[in-house]
């Protein structure tokens, strides 16, 4: 979707704050909200799913919210439409009937958890590829309404397949709960065919881009 | 069960966020008390997830592995062809890093990492993102003004260096292999992966300081 999320190539927002050297969670609630986020969730979410809901916020809300926020909001509208919970209890703070959760986890248990959680998104192809390496590609023009990960700045761009990746789950279906493996490749473009002259002939931009976005330049 | 329908997502970002109270922090502890009435976890397990993320799960990850990658060669070969697999060596590996690719920097070379679309991070190899990362600032601008967005990190390329800006719109997640400084000759894993720092990794740094040791 052509969402306020885009983000790539837009102008105006000025000089990037590079100041943060502080501890890595600037705020408690941040920290409160990562860790909800990590036990917390509907069964059937998918990551695509994650993030096409973030990309559902309507632009000011995207834009006046810390990211921490954007989590939430994913949280309380997809638990509500998931039937976890209902939006007087988010808005209330009060489960109509209580639960008891798991046992605590230890530390240990958290961190060993972590390192298992290196979750493959690579699936068995169902036909060959049709890139090569070193072949000429061109992106859609046009991306669809619903969740993708082409983004607009690189729509309609000739670049250079870098490397083929085998298939991946398709982000586009994964957002619907849908299963799909597509062939994703690693897309290299110089700057000046995304930017116009004002780029530097010298820099390049590299994509990761299923073969679906794709044809053949 | 998810529906998955985006107009109705849309339609209760709308309604929850307009009876929200304004307070962040209010929200988040009201969502908190919920989770756990619901069952989903305790209060110590949350508690224990932060602590991992505070100060277990960092950018010290990720500056050992790169030490490594300096000093071993047979190891910089490994990381270099598959760094989600070099990576459990140390045991790093984990939330979004089972498509880990390291990109190395050269004399003619530099490599900078953003998420244009979100905020892809390897989160289990260097933690949680700076909040630059995540700004809109650097999300819009890394992609189309990459000097420029180096010049406000004090970083200048000399002329026959040029800008690779890996753009993170799949599961692959990247990690950038600085320059080893000269001045470091003999220095053990330790001393050298307390130069490496966080930006390094992700490209916004480019010429570590040995004095940093």
């Amino acid at each position: 979707m052509d969402g306020i999320h885009d983000l790539g190539g837009k102008q105006g927002f000025g000089p990037i704050d590079v100041t943060h050297d502080g501890p890595p969670f600037s705020t408690e609630w941040e920290a409160r909200m990562y860790a909800i986020s990590q036990t917390t969730g509907g069964d059937d979410w998918t990551i695509d799913w994650f993030r096409h809901v973030i990309e559902l916020l309507p632009p000011d809300i995207y834009l006046n919210e810390p990211y921490f926020q954007r989590w939430f909001m994913v949280y309380a509208t997809g638990l509500v439409q998931s039937g976890v919970t209902t939006r007087a209890e988010i808005l209330g703070g009060v489960a109509a009937a209580k639960e008891t959760p798991p046992r605590d986890q230890t530390l240990a248990e958290v961190l060993e958890e972590v390192r298992q959680s290196d979750r493959s998104f690579a699936r068995t192809a169902t036909d060959s590829a049709v890139f090569q390496p070193r072949q000429k590609v061109r992106t859609l023009r046009h991306g669809h309404s619903d969740h993708t990960r082409l983004p607009g700045y690189a729509r309609g761009a000739t670049g250079e397949i870098l490397t083929h990746h085998g298939a991946h789950a398709l982000p586009d279906e994964g957002a619907k709960g849908r299963e799909a493996a597509e062939h994703l490749y690693t897309v290299v473009f110089s700057a000046p065919e995304l930017w116009g002259d004002e780029a530097d002939p010298r820099d390049t931009v590299t994509l990761d881009l299923w073969e679906s976005y794709l044809v053949a330049a | 069960m998810a529906t998955f329908d985006a107009d109705e997502a849309a339609r209760l970002h709308r309604d929850l966020h307009s009876h929200l109270p304004s307070d962040p922090a209010l929200r988040v502890k009201t969502l908190e008390s919920l989770m756990v009435e619901r069952g989903f976890a305790s209060e110590a397990t949350l508690d224990a997830w932060v602590e991992a993320y505070s100060d277990h799960i960092g950018p010290k990850r990720g500056a050992r592995v790169i030490a490594r990658a300096w000093t071993d060669p047979a190891f910089k070969a490994r990381l270099l062809e598959d760094a989600a697999v070099a990576i459990k060596d140390f045991g790093f590996e984990g939330s979004a890093t089972a498509h880990l690719k390291a990109v190395e920097n050269t004399d003619t070379r530099h490599n900078m990492v953003v998420c244009t679309l979100c905020s892809c991070y390897p989160f289990a190899l260097l933690g949680m993102s700076p909040a630059w990362y995540k700004s809109f600032e650097y999300r819009a601008r890394a992609v189309r003004e990459p000097r420029k967005v180096l010049a406000e990190f004090g970083v200048s390329l000399p002329d026959g260096v040029d800008i690779r800006v890996w753009d993170s719109t799949a599961e692959l997640r990247y990690l950038v292999i600085p320059q080893r400084p000269d001045g470091t000759k003999g220095w053990d894993e330790n001393r050298l992966a307390a130069i490496v720092t966080r930006n390094s990794m992700i490209g916004t740094d480019r010429d570590l300081d040995p004095g940093k040791a």
